[in-house]
């Protein structure tokens, strides 16, 4: 299977990984009615980032970001990443913890946390340090395991929609988008790591634009299901709205008693790829920009591993793991915003550069 | 007697079937030599007889014998022990290397032993590795198969043949093998021996996928494989191993393409069945009863009602057992396997429900693991898969349901971490091609 192809399936999980949680709480709180419209506003304002995104690393072909920004100059490398590793680390940490929490409510009820966490980071680690090819070779194999579930989640909540929750559907004013909850909005996304991935081969708009469609698509269905299952009104109050709707659901004829499990399994196949990417991506960061002969990429993953899974050990209650994970996820915005632009504007520099080079 | 033969016989004084004979031909004696265990030596003899009749002189008789003349005695030694005879003039000016009349030391052609292709042709490969390619040959009759071959070896030095299809297999991967083979320096006598020098891995699951079937080997060289043949090793090993080779069989596509896709759904199927059910047994038992219905987690719950064991100590105890049973099974002689089935069936199924030592229900998922671990292809392959399952069984006691699925994601990217010169075990098939020119 193409790497192209291999990508599109790891940039879908990354997203799915993010947005099943908190997601679609805060969209609720950001609007009451016309809930697709903020949604489609996030998605577009980072198809714009993503199109700047590719539009800039198209000026360097075969190089990732790390190397553009080496390119650019140490100093800038070391703003723009160092702090990039430190917010990745929090991001990792917290949205694991998170999940646990989501584990524990859903089927470990008397399980403690660190035991959970342990498990979660060993395989997380293991992935990644394995390195980008088994990365994307096995998200193949995870994105067509739990693809079904999902469907099938998601098909046979149908049996409780009631259709007029979600009216009315128009909503004409666009205030959300001045708030800060439509900010942190903006942190649920994760395409940031393409342009890690990028030396693996040319990266295409056009097919990473169809990766996005499906991953719109998943955002509503995320959005919708509480909302048509709850209404507004109610979904407000719920955490975790989307797996509180799951569990809701039962249908008589099928042997499991709700489907909120293949839910909560899903969420984990896919958790577990996009923070070993994350990790991945830190490991890759340190071992390029320090470039510290005896210490190899490995070490750096196992480091950053054991940093996060201390953060996340430390998390006192469920309200810290949530404000927490909105910050990262807040802090996550400045560097989609930074590194696009920034990768755009070396790519144009350097690209004068050579004209005018080549000219003179 | 002169030097030459004086010293292959001192070399050879301590092997009693080495023999020594002396012929006259215009009253010139020439000695023959070699080993009477290789060689038919009644058979031998009139053919050198019979050629001596039509030969004018000893010169001419030695030119009509052999193309291999006068060579030094280092070889002559060699050719001895690689079962060829050895004369020698009686003066010892001129010595030759005959082909003789080979002890019939071969098995036939021969049904395949350990795997049963229905619906397909029914010759399987040899011990004799020129019998092997002869197979492969007469099934694909084009320029383009190339074979080259190697010795390897320190103390005995073993036949060791790579074929592939010029243009189907990549270069890269044809200069890579080749290099590795001739970084072989010791002796050569397992398939784990070879695929030590196909990169360092301690892994579960090796380089080379082994057939005994000319017809698969065949379809895999059509497919961009590489197919190394050893001498006296009746299997072909195919590089490199992929996951798929588990589940797709050259022969599926003698039916229909529909039934052919049914049959590996259904081997995928198996071999995850196999992999997980234990693993769920423990998990909705001991940790997850919870998310059955509640007839159903009922249902279960009096099924294991008086049982003293765990449920993980439970499962691992039928889990090993049936392994055993399965390792015995092929250790006995065919005589003797019978019993321990019946044996196995009686105790394992009868006895230990009556005595309540394990649920009838777990009798059923071990029944259903040994099915489904049999369908995938190759035994190795099958045997690994065996293995698997014991790690999602321990996880799956402490973690329930998210155990056996994080340890279904831990084999999956195990999985997929392999790699063999460079191409993934988990390629679906080999997209890369070689150039059909010499270049």
């Amino acid at each position: 299977m193409s790497h192209r192809l291999q990508i599109g399936f790891v940039f879908i999980i990354l997203y799915i990984g993010l947005n099943h949680t908190i997601y679609p709480d805060l969209i609720f709180q950001l609007t009451n009615t016309g809930h697709w419209e903020v949604v489609l506003c996030q998605g577009l304002l980072q198809l714009t980032l993503i199109w700047i995104y590719i539009k800039g690393l198209s000026y360097f072909p075969g190089q990732d970001v790390i190397d553009i920004y080496l390119k650019a100059g140490k100093l800038i490398a070391f703003i723009i990443l160092i702090p990039f590793v430190i917010s990745l680390t929090a991001l990792i940490a917290y949205d694991i913890r998170l999940h646990t929490e989501v584990i524990i409510s859903v089927f470990l009820s008397r399980t403690p946390y660190w035991p959970v966490l342990v498990l979660l980071f060993f395989i997380t680690t293991y992935i990644a340090l394995n390195g980008l090819g088994t990365i994307l070779r096995s998200s193949v194999f995870i994105f067509l395991i739990v693809i079904p579930l999902m469907l099938f989640v998601i098909l046979s909540s149908l049996i409780n929609f009631d259709w007029h929750n979600a009216t009315p559907v128009w909503h004409s004013s666009f205030d959300f988008l001045m708030e800060k909850k439509f900010f942190y909005l903006m942190g649920f996304a994760a395409f940031l790591p393409l342009g890690f991935m990028a030396y693996k081969t040319k990266l295409t708009f056009g097919f990473i634009f169809l990766a996005w469609v499906c991953v719109m698509i998943s955002f509503l269905s995320v959005v919708y299901i509480p909302l048509f299952i709850f209404g507004q009104e109610a979904v407000m109050t719920l955490p975790f709205s989307m797996i509180r709707a799951i569990s809701s659901v039962d249908i008589r004829w099928f042997i499991f008693n709700q489907q909120t499990i293949f839910l909560a399994l899903s969420l984990i196949g896919f958790t577990v790829i996009l923070n070993a990417v994350l990790l991945w991506m830190i490991g890759r960061i340190m071992h390029k920009m320090l470039k510290w002969k005896k210490v190899k990429t490995s070490y750096w993953i196992i480091v950053f591993s054991i940093i996060a899974f201390i953060f996340a050990l430390f998390v006192p209650s469920r309200s810290w793991t949530d404000k927490w994970f909105l910050w990262s996820a807040g802090a996550q915005v400045y560097f989609m915003i930074v590194i696009p632009f920034s990768t755009l504007i070396c790519g144009f520099v350097m690209k004068r550069g050579r004209v005018s080079y080549e000219k003179g | 007697m002169v030097n030459v033969v004086k010293e292959i016989q001192a070399r050879f004084s301590r092997h009693d079937d080495f023999f020594f004979e002396e012929e006259q031909k215009d009253k010139m004696p020439f000695y023959l030599m070699g080993f009477n265990t290789l060689i038919d030596l009644a058979k031998s003899n009139l053919y050198v007889r019979q050629v001596a009749a039509s030969s004018s002189s000893v010169n001419e008789l030695f030119i009509n014998l052999s193309d291999q003349l006068d060579v030094d005695t280092e070889k002559l030694i060699k050719a001895i022990l690689e079962g060829k005879l050895v004369i020698v003039l009686g003066n010892g000016k001129r010595n030759a290397i005959v082909d003789p009349v080979s002890r019939n030391l071969r098995r036939n052609i021969d049904k395949p032993q350990s795997e049963s292709p229905l619906q397909g042709p029914l010759d399987a490969f040899v011990e004799d590795i020129k019998t092997n390619i002869g197979l492969i040959r007469k099934r694909l009759d084009t320029e383009r198969l190339c074979h080259s071959s190697h010795e390897v070896g320190k103390l005995a030095s073993r036949k060791l043949s790579m074929l592939y299809i010029k243009g189907r297999a990549p270069d890269t991967l044809i200069k890579k093998i080749n290099k590795q083979i001739k970084q072989i320096d010791t002796d050569i006598e397992t398939v784990d021996d070879l695929n030590k020098y196909f990169g360092q891995r301690s892994s579960i699951v090796s380089h080379v996928f082994l057939t005994e079937l000319p017809s698969e080997v065949t379809h895999l060289l059509k497919k961009n494989r590489v197919v190394l043949l050893l001498d006296n090793y009746p299997f072909a090993l195919v590089f490199p191993n992929l996951l798929l080779d588990m589940f797709c069989i050259a022969s599926d596509r003698n039916y229909p393409s529909l039934l052919a896709y049914a049959l590996r759904t259904l081997r995928v199927v198996g071999a995850v069945i196999n992999v997980l059910l234990p693993a769920l047994y423990v998990a909705i038992v001991s940790v997850n009863p919870e998310i059955l219905k509640i007839d159903l987690a009922l249902f279960v719950s009096e099924s294991r009602r008086g049982i003293p064991f765990p449920a993980l100590l439970e499962t691992m105890i039928m889990v090993v057992l049936v392994d055993l049973t399965l390792e015995a099974i092929v250790r006995l002689p065919k005589s003797v396997g019978p019993t321990i089935t019946m044996v196995g069936g009686i105790i394992l199924g009868q006895a230990m429900v009556q005595a309540k030592l394990v649920s009838p229900l777990l009798v059923i998922v071990v029944t259903a693991i040994v099915i489904s671990g049999s369908v995938v292809s190759g035994i190795q392959n099958s045997l690994y898969i065996r293995l698997l399952r014991y790690p999602i069984l321990i996880l799956a006691s402490i973690y329930g349901v998210l155990g056996v699925f994080i340890g279904f994601l831990f084999t999956i990217v195990y999985l997929a971490s392999l790699t063999s010169n460079g191409i993934p075990y988990t390629a679906f098939r080999i997209r890369e091609r070689g150039t059909q020119n010499e270049s």
